[in-house]
């Protein structure tokens, strides 16, 4: 072939190898806190989504798998009347990528838990994060971050504000960027204009301590974001308690990406020296109701093409 | 240790740039600027910049290779890489417009059933005109595109204007004005992200400079 593509890289013997030890170990880690594997077919149907690799199976339209959270919920509701309640999975997704040089193929290992009581919901999220948190220890990587954020504090004034969904989605975008200015420019002529920025201007204060919840509570939102603050402090406060070593926890009230999936705590995690996120997640409980059925759902996943990328950087990389 | 780089852009927003670092960490090696290197030193040895044409330069901010860059916000509009873009600079101030030869007025472009617009910032100007509702054929340049109408390439062009000293000299005219554009400082998502103690000071002290006129 007389050009390289990254887009779907070939992993040659010692990477290859790398792949199969953490994959194991990630599994291994999963199964342990009772996590069964669930493989969803590799090719989807129904792809509306432009983002994924598609083609023709006869006169039908499919595509490559391009979520296993998706691909995952799509089998949970057609072959289960209850849910399994912990659910790991491993394998690629293909996707087309925001920078074209990233690859299409990814390699992920990740979990999903699923609660049919709300009440539930607390105790699966510190699970979920207990279980990300381990992540760096187990490939051997240190001087980690996990960014936590929260997907309700910039959706809820939106919505008490009448933002229509596709304004909002626009500046959700922006703002994910750090591009305040831009967000100024989408709002021009709201009448909530100004509250909305000063908002803005607090979740984008940068990846902090407990003192930018303090800033959010004081904030045009406090009132309405009272008990998603409350929530984030114990969140903090819980989580800090049982990090491990190297690893530092942090509140990042502007990660916003994926802000029309999740509804709830969100979760980043950060390897220094990686171009990309080295996995992520959080709550979205709005994925199964779409579907039909009343559960509620968070997991994560780690993205072991980031690890491969920092190859011999890292200790789980040798 | 490897000194930090920052990405500038060589051209229209240089000049303007330049003046606003000197005396500070961040100045500019003023010999290696003489020559042509492309990798010049900064007054803090723990930086260096690399002067990049602006079409190139998210490339190597997105990429990890800079940790920050200064680029006008029409090369970004054209560019669709994942960056995080910290602040607008307020300085490079420039219209995006449609220009045409005088005495053409927008709806007889928009009469003529076949148009052809010359432009560099093609994904701009596919936007307008969906956003309008006029279809027409787009002429892809890189420069010099204030010829394109006067020599019969296109009816009309979409270029940055700033004085439009250029436009008069090519008997062109402004018919609408499709964004503004200015410098802004940006940064690599992955670096600004997962090491927030290095690169937030820094990016914040380098806005800070380049939003002050020079002098002040």
């Amino acid at each position: 072939m007389p050009t390289h593509t990254p887009s779907f890289p070939d992993l040659l013997f010692e990477d290859a190898a790398r792949l199969r030890r953490w994959e194991a170990q990630l599994m291994g880690h999963l199964d342990g806190a009772g996590y069964r594997e669930l493989h969803p077919s590799l090719v989807m149907r129904n792809p509306v989504n432009p983002t994924t690799v598609r083609f023709f199976d006869g006169d039908q339209l499919v595509a490559l798998r391009w979520d296993f959270t998706e691909a995952l919920a799509r089998t949970l509701v057609r072959r289960f009347q209850e849910p399994p309640r912990r659910i790991s999975y491993a394998g690629p997704v293909f996707r087309r990528p925001a920078n074209s040089w990233d690859p299409v193929e990814r390699l992920e290992v990740g979990c999903e838990h699923i609660q049919t009581d709300p009440d539930q919901r607390a105790e699966a999220d510190r699970e979920l994060a207990r279980l990300l948190m381990d992540v760096p220890g187990l490939l051997g990587l240190e001087g980690c971050l996990l960014h936590i954020g929260h997907a309700a504090l910039l959706r809820r004034p939106m919505e008490v504000e009448g933002i229509p969904a596709e304004l909002g989605l626009e500046v959700a975008r922006v703002l994910d960027r750090r591009a305040i200015h831009r967000a100024a420019e989408l709002l021009d002529g709201h009448p909530a204009k100004d509250r909305l920025l000063a908002h803005a201007e607090i979740l984008l204060s940068g990846p902090d301590g407990p003192g930018s919840l303090a800033d959010l509570v004081r904030g045009p939102y406090g009132a309405l974001l009272e008990a998603e603050a409350e929530q984030l402090t114990r969140v903090l406060n819980l989580l800090s308690a049982q990090s491990p070593k190297g690893l530092t926890l942090r509140l990042d009230l502007g990660d916003l990406r994926g802000l029309a999936f999740y509804t709830g705590p969100t979760l980043r995690l950060w390897a220094p020296g990686a171009q990309r996120d080295l996995a992520s997640g959080g709550r979205y409980d709005g994925l199964y109701p779409e579907m039909g059925r009343p559960w509620y759902a968070a997991g994560f996943c780690v993205r072991l093409t980031t690890l491969l990328e920092l190859g011999d950087n890292t200790e789980g990389g040798k | 240790m490897k000194p930090l780089l920052i990405a500038l852009p060589k051209g229209r927003l240089e000049e303007e740039l330049l003046p606003r670092l000197r005396g500070t960490a961040f100045e500019l090696d003023a010999r290696a600027l003489k020559s042509r290197k492309l990798r010049i030193p900064m007054a803090d040895p723990t930086m260096a910049a690399i002067l990049l044409k602006g079409a190139d330069l998210p490339r190597y901010v997105a990429g990890g290779v800079a940790a920050l860059g200064v680029v006008g916000s029409d090369i970004l509009d054209e560019c669709p890489v994942d960056l995080m873009e910290l602040a607008d600079l307020n300085f490079g101030v420039c219209r995006l417009s449609l220009c045409a030869p005088d005495h053409t007025t927008l709806d007889q472009l928009r009469g003529k059933p076949h148009l052809r617009i010359a432009t560099k910032f093609l994904g701009a100007t596919g936007r307008w005109l969906r956003q309008e509702g006029i279809t027409a054929e787009l002429v892809p340049l890189q420069s010099s595109v204030e010829l394109a109408p006067v020599l019969g390439l296109a009816d009309a062009i979409v270029d940055l204007v700033q004085s439009g000293k250029t436009l008069l000299a090519h008997h062109l005219v402004e018919l609408t004005t499709l964004g503004k554009a200015s410098a802004r400082l940006v940064a690599c998502r992955g670096t600004y992200l997962s090491e927030p103690d290095l690169i937030g000071p820094l990016a914040k002290a380098l806005a800070a400079l380049l939003k002050a006129e020079p002098g002040r």
